[in-house]
């Protein structure tokens, strides 16, 4: 079963293809965020723009004819409505030429499970962490499957946390990758800290990094923001783990791609003997792959929906999305 | 000295000092941790959960004795009973535990992690235990996470018995009880469900 999978809630149109869950493409193109940050209509009208050529791209990857295609999967949130739009009905739009089934597909359960299947592992405590998403979960329910939330920010995302601090000292890009890099080196001064059990919130840590600026180097902002942050992250992460008995640790979303986070965590892991599973980069980028690699399997546990019933939702709560087995 | 427990912070200790039965909390240093940062964390947090049991020991209510304080340990006496979560609770249980949780708000603590573990039982009395998350003077959003927590771990009538004991005690219950429900309607945490 060859099933092919529509990414775009934020700024990564992306397309993947996936045949029995081997990735036969992965191909995408990535909105220049530069100094401003995403605008929304903006982001919506590249994704327009890019999709034809990146579907063309991800089938001759394939190596595969647009007619090869026995399922659709695209992301139903969460995200930014306007960009979601353009992935929901350049999917529909296939779906209904090649008359196949169709599937939508939560954003964080494509990230998860692509990371947690690709590692072997079985039922491990996740930390999702991205721009919009920060949360702490591990698989829950008997008949009905979900991802369970342990704990979550109060606020906002740690990635989007990082982005806003980029976009306020002038980096560029302005993300957190800058703040990654600029961070090399730098020295510890004191950062507001709140963890309330596996709650964690990032408002306040940003408003203290931001007046900063201009006190501090932005060398040693930059580092003690990343290592204050990613300490909450790692204190509530321990938390979970000792609470959930667990011994599988999986990391995924855009913020996994920082070394030191990873560090951290890999510190934890040992010290517990948890196992620990990554994502590829390539996969905790915002990618087309992982929504057809769940889709896939949605496809063939039967939950495929009709046309009429394709709908995106900006805030689609990862727990009340189905996940199979 | 011999290890009994383990939290995300802090190693849990038993000892016998002048034959008491003693137990030390322990704050470790973490390795993940940048040592200015780790260092802070476990300080500041040590001597404000000493200060905090101090607070609630003066206000009568029932905690462990705490007994000393180094940097980064604190040395509190042993309670015998059998925690909250591993027995069977009955309405006066949750009753009682309702009561202690209103005077503990009264003395402007919030616990942090009300739950059924952190309750001791030994015959008809509980005390509390673990004030690692406790606060002073926090607002009625703090207070109503103390009752959300409970809530989430008992059942519906056991949780109503929790509050009528926790009314009963609590100075400003009301507004409390009306916070809880506010949290319980925000958006984001509507669906939530625990693992």
């Amino acid at each position: 079963m060859i099933t092919l999978g529509v990414e775009s809630s934020a700024h990564t149109f992306g397309v993947g293809i996936v045949d029995k869950g081997k990735i036969l493409a992965n191909e995408k193109s990535m909105y220049k965020i530069g100094t401003t940050g995403m605008i929304p209509k903006k982001v919506a009208e590249f994704h327009a723009q890019n999709s034809g050529s990146v579907v063309e791209a991800a089938l001759s990857k394939a190596g595969i004819s647009i007619r090869d295609i026995d399922g659709i999967g695209y992301t139903r949130g969460p995200g930014i409505g306007n960009c979601l739009q353009v992935g929901q009905i350049v999917a529909k739009t296939l779906a209904h030429k090649l008359h196949v089934p169709i599937v939508p597909v939560n954003h964080g359960i494509g990230h998860i499970e692509i990371a947690r299947i690709r590692s072997g592992l079985r039922d491990p405590v996740v930390l999702y962490v991205s721009g919009g998403n920060s949360q702490i979960l591990k698989i829950a329910g008997g008949s009905s499957r979900h991802y369970g939330v342990l704990g979550e920010t109060f606020d906002i995302g740690i990635g989007n946390m990082l982005d806003n601090f980029a976009r306020a000292a002038h980096l560029n890009p302005a993300w957190g990758s800058t703040v990654e890099k600029e961070a090399q080196g730098g020295r510890y001064i004191e950062m507001p800290y709140t963890v309330k059990g596996m709650d964690f919130s990032f408002t306040g840590i940003l408003t203290h990094s931001e007046k900063q600026l201009g006190k501090h180097s932005l060398r040693d902002i930059c580092f003690s923001l990343q290592e204050t942050s990613f300490s909450m992250l790692c204190e509530a992460i321990e938390r979970a783990m000792l609470l959930t008995d667990s011994k599988e640790l999986c990391v995924c979303g855009g913020v996994a791609q920082n070394a030191r986070l990873k560090e951290m965590i890999g510190l934890i892991a040992a010290e517990h003997g948890a196992r620990i599973g990554y994502a590829e980069n390539e996969f905790n980028a915002d990618n087309g792959a992982m929504i057809a690699f769940v889709a896939e399997r949605m496809l063939k546990a039967g939950l495929g929906v009709r046309l009429n019933k394709c709908d995106i939702e900006q805030r689609y709560r990862i727990d009340s999305a189905t996940v199979v087995g | 000295m011999k290890k009994i427990g383990e939290g995300a912070e802090a190693l849990i200790y038993a000892a016998k000092i002048y034959g008491a039965d003693v137990i030390i909390k322990y704050r470790q240093r973490k390795m993940y941790r940048a040592a200015e940062l780790d260092t802070k964390l476990r300080k500041t947090r040590t001597r404000k959960e000493a200060k905090i049991i101090a607070r609630v020991l003066e206000h009568g209510i029932p905690a462990p004795a705490l007994i000393g304080i180094g940097n980064f340990s604190i040395y509190m006496e042993r309670i015998s009973g059998i925690m909250l979560k591993d027995t069977r609770i009955s309405a006066n249980d949750a009753a009682l535990a309702g009561l202690l949780l209103g005077k503990l708000h009264n003395a402007g603590v919030t616990h942090g992690d009300f739950t059924p573990a952190n309750l001791i039982k030994s015959g008809k009395n509980i005390r509390i235990i673990d004030f690692g998350l406790s606060n002073i003077n926090k607002g009625s959003e703090e207070r109503a996470l103390d009752l959300l927590l409970m809530k989430r771990q008992l059942s519906p009538r056991l949780f109503s018995e929790f509050s009528s004991g926790y009314l009963k005690a609590a100075d400003s219950g009301n507004d409390t009880i009306k916070r809880l429900e506010e949290i319980l309607e925000r958006g984001r945490y509507q669906t939530r469900t625990l693992a």
